[in-house]
C-alpha cells in the first residue's frame, strides 16, 4: 500500500470557546504501535474520538486509506475503539458481546460467527469465558474482552483510550508487554492513548507527544527519551533536573556554561537555535553520580534529603539554590551526609540543552 | 448481646417511622382485613360475626367481570403511558441541562393542582359541547359533534394521563443512569442509532419501565373518580365499586373484601416486578 494508513489533516476542533485541537496534522502508518501521549485534557483522547467518528471536527480532513471519512458516521469507518472503562454491554454475556459486531453487521452467521468468536478470544486469551457476564470478570479480563470485541470486525485501525487506566500497578505493567505482543500477533495498528510516558516508552513503535492540542514531538520512544526537541517533552518524558543556566562559550560540539558557581561542558544538540546567553540545562536524574572529590565536569551541590527506596537511592540536593534531585542505583563510595558538600557530574548522553525560549511557548 | 444492643442504637432513629408507617399502614390494613370476614345488618350497620360470604360475592360472574375490566384499564394504562412516556423521558436525558429541568417542571406541574380539577378539565375538552366538539363543528369538518365522553376509552385517556408523569420519571431515571459509553461502543461496532436502542438502551432500561409499569398500573386500579367523571359509570371497575359499596351500598364489608381482592392483584403485580429487576438487577450493576 502506498502513503499512510490515515492521514490527518490540518484538523481543527472546539468546545464552545476552547480550542482543543489546534490544527493538528499526522499520519499513521500501516501495522504500527502509535501512542498519542499527553498530560490530561491536552486533547489526545478528543483526537482519538475524532479518528472514530464520536466527534466532528470543525476543519480540516481525515483520510482513511486515502479516502475522506470526515463526514463519515462512526458506524460507518472501519475503525474500533476499546474504551478507557471498556463499555461492555453489562446484559450480554462475554460472547454476545464479542459478536455483537459481526451480528450487527451480518459479516458472519452461525458456524462462521462461532469459529470467528474463538479464534479472537483465542487471540485474547479469553477461551472459555464465553459464558460469563461482565459483571464476573476482572479488570484485566473486561480489558481483552473489550479488545476481542473491538478486533472482530477487523478494523484498519484499532484505537484505545488509556484502556489500563482503571488497573492496578501490577496488572497494568503485565498488560503492556501483553498489548505489545497482542498488536503483533493481530498484525493491526492500534493508536493508543495514555498520559502514562512508561507505557509509550514500552510498548510504542513510535510516541507522538501532545499538548495544549499541538503535536510538539513525534518520534520513536529512544528519540524521544533521549532527544526531547523541547522543555515541555524534556519535562514530561524521563525524570529530568531542569536548571536555569547562562551560556559562557560555545565551540563545535559543546557549550560551555555555569551552573551556580561552577562551569561544565555540556553537548548541544544542532536542532535547536540558541539566540539568548541563557539556557535551559536537562539532566535525567538516574544518569547522574556523586562524589566527594571534584572531578571534570561536576558541579557542587549542597545533600538535603537522602531517600533510600529498596534498590535506589533518591537525593535532593540543592544546586545554586535550585533544587536537584539524583537517583543512584548502586552504592556510593562517599558516604555523604545531609549538609555536605558534593559534586555532581553524569553521562554525557543523560544531559542536554534547550534554548530559554521554550519556557514561554509551553507555557502560553 | 453488646452487638443488638449496638444495632439498636444504629436503628433507633428509625423507630418513629416505623411506628409511623405501623398506625397509618398496619393499622387500617388489619382494620380492613377483619372488617371484610363481618357482616351488616339491614341498616348498614357491622355486625360482629365471622363470615366468607363476601369472598364468596367476589366470585359472582358480575364482580369478576369488574375485576376484569380494572385490570384491562391497569394493563392499557401502563401500556399507553409507556409508549407515550417512554420517548419523552428519552429526549428529555438528551437535553441540555437548563432546558432539561425546565422540561422536567413541565411534566410534574400537573401535580400542583387537584387531579379532580385536571379530570374535569377533560370534560370540558371531550364533552358534547366542549372545546374540541365546538372548534370542529364551528369549522365544519363535522356536522353532528362527536360522542367521546363516558366510554372506556374515555376512562382510559383520563387514567393514563393522570398517571403518565410516574413512568415518564421512572424511565428517564433509567435511561439518565444509562453509560453513553455503551451507545458509543455500540455505534463504534456498526450499529445505527435504531439496533442500538433496540439492542443497548432498551434491554438495559427494562428496570424503569417495570417500576414505571408498575406506578402506573397499581393507582389506576383504583382511581374511581376518572370513571365516574370520564366513563359516567358504564364501565364498572373495582374503585367505583368499592365506592358505591360504601357510600350508596352501606355495605362495607363487602367493599373491605373487594379491598383485600384489589390488595391481593397489586401484591402479584409487585412480585412479577420484583422478579423482573431482580433479574435483571444483578446483570446491571
Amino acid at each position: 500500500m502506498q502513503g499512510p494508513l490515515l492521514s490527518i489533516k490540518n484538523i481543527n476542533k472546539y468546545y464552545g470557546d476552547s480550542h482543543i485541537l489546534k490544527d493538528v496534522s499526522l499520519d499513521i502508518n500501516d501495522g504500527e504501535f502509535l501512542t498519542l501521549l499527553g498530560p490530561s485534557g491536552c486533547g489526545k483522547t478528543t483526537l482519538l474520538r475524532c479518528i472514530a467518528g464520536l466527534e466532528n471536527i470543525q476543519s480540516g480532513d481525515i483520510l482513511l486509506k486515502g479516502r475522506s471519512i470526515k463526514n463519515l458516521a462512526p458506524n460507518k469507518r472501519s475503525v474500533n475503539t476499546v474504551f478507557q472503562n471498556y463499555a461492555l454491554f453489562p446484559h450480554m454475556n462475554v460472547y454476545d458481546n464479542v459478536a455483537y459486531g459481526p451480528r450487527i453487521k451480518k459479516s458472519f452467521k452461525g458456524e462462521a460467527l462461532e469459529e470467528k468468536v474463538a479464534q479472537v478470544l483465542e487471540l485474547v486469551q479469553m477461551t472459555g469465558f464465553e459464558k460469563r457476564m461482565p459483571d464476573q470478570l476482572s479488570g484485566g479480563q473486561m480489558q481483552r474482552v473489550a479488545i476481542a470485541r473491538a478486533l472482530i470486525n477487523e478494523p484498519d485501525i484499532l484505537l484505545l483510550d488509556e484502556p489500563l487506566g482503571a488497573l492496578d500497578l501490577k496488572l497494568r505493567k503485565y498488560m503492556q508487554t501483553e498489548l505489545a505482543h497482542l498488536q503483533k500477533r493481530a498484525k493491526t495498528t492500534f493508536v493508543y492513548v495514555t498520559h502514562d510516558q512508561e507505557e509509550a516508552l514500552n510498548m510504542s513503535d513510535r510516541i507522538v507527544v501532545i499538548h495544549k492540542g499541538k503535536i510538539l514531538q513525534q518520534g520513536s520512544p529512544r528519540e524521544i527519551y533521549n532527544n526531547p526537541s523541547n522543555l515541555f517533552v524534556a519535562d514530561f518524558i524521563g525524570d529530568r533536573n531542569i536548571l536555569k543556566v547562562s551560556i559562557i562559550d560555545k565551540d563545535q560540539k559543546y557549550f560551555t556554561i555555569k551552573v551556580g558557581n561552577t562551569t561544565v561542558k555540556v553537548r548541544y544538540s544542532r536542532s535547536h537555535t540558541y539566540e539568548s546567553d541563557q539556557a535551559l540545562l536537562a539532566v535525567h536524574m538516574d544518569k547522574m553520580k556523586i562524589s566527594c572529590q571534584n572531578g571534570a565536569n561536576s558541579i557542587q551541590g549542597e545533600v538535603l534529603s537522602i531517600h533510600y527506596a529498596g534498590s535506589q537511592v533518591r537525593t535532593e540536593l540543592s544546586v545554586g539554590g535550585e533544587k536537584f534531585t539524583v537517583i543512584e542505583y548502586q552504592n556510593n563510595d562517599c558516604d555523604y551526609k545531609i549538609g555536605d558538600l558534593v559534586f555532581i557530574s553524569w553521562e554525557e548522553t543523560g544531559a542536554l540543552i534547550l534554548p530559554m525560549e521554550d519556557i514561554e511557548e509551553s507555557e502560553s | 448481646m453488646k452487638a443488638k444492643a449496638k444495632s439498636l442504637k444504629k436503628n433507633a432513629p428509625a423507630i418513629p417511622i416505623l411506628v409511623w408507617i405501623g398506625f397509618l399502614v398496619g393499622v387500617p390494613l388489619i382494620f380492613v382485613v377483619v372488617l371484610s370476614f363481618l357482616s351488616r345488618d339491614n341498616l348498614g350497620n357491622i355486625v360482629f360475626k365471622f363470615s366468607l360470604d363476601n369472598y364468596k360475592r367476589m366470585f359472582d360472574p358480575i364482580y369478576l367481570r369488574v375485576f376484569a375490566n380494572s385490570f384491562l384499564l391497569a394493563i392499557l394504562t401502563g401500556f399507553i403511558t409507556l409508549i407515550i412516556g417512554y420517548p419523552v423521558a428519552y429526549f428529555t436525558t438528551r437535553l441540555k441541562a437548563k432546558k432539561r429541568s425546565f422540561v422536567t417542571a413541565l411534566i410534574v406541574l400537573p401535580f400542583w393542582v387537584s387531579s379532580l380539577l385536571r379530570t374535569y378539565g377533560w370534560v370540558i375538552l371531550l364533552g358534547k359541547t366542549g372545546l374540541i366538539n365546538n372548534v370542529l363543528v364551528g369549522l365544519n369538518i363535522i356536522d353532528q359533534p362527536l360522542n367521546m365522553m363516558y366510554k372506556f376509552s374515555t376512562t382510559l385517556i383520563g387514567t393514563a394521563y393522570m398517571l403518565i408523569p410516574f413512568m415518564i420519571i421512572a424511565v428517564y431515571n433509567s435511561v439518565d443512569k444509562l453509560d453513553r459509553s455503551l451507545l458509543e461502543a455500540s455505534y463504534d461496532l456498526g450499529a445505527g442509532k435504531w439496533k442500538t436502542f433496540f439492542n443497548i438502551t432498551l434491554p438495559l432500561t427494562i428496570p424503569g419501565i417495570s417500576g414505571g409499569f408498575t406506578l402506573v398500573f397499581i393507582p389506576s386500579l383504583g382511581m374511581f373518580f376518572v370513571s365516574d367523571l370520564l366513563g359516567g359509570g358504564r364501565t364498572v371497575f373495582l374503585g367505583n365499586l368499592i365506592n358505591t359499596q360504601v357510600t350508596r351500598g352501606r355495605n362495607r364489608p363487602l367493599a373491605a373484601a373487594f379491598s383485600v381482592g384489589m390488595i391481593v392483584l397489586v401484591v402479584l403485580v409487585l412480585l412479577i416486578y420484583n422478579r423482573v429487576t431482580k433479574n435483571k438487577g444483578r446483570e446491571l450493576f
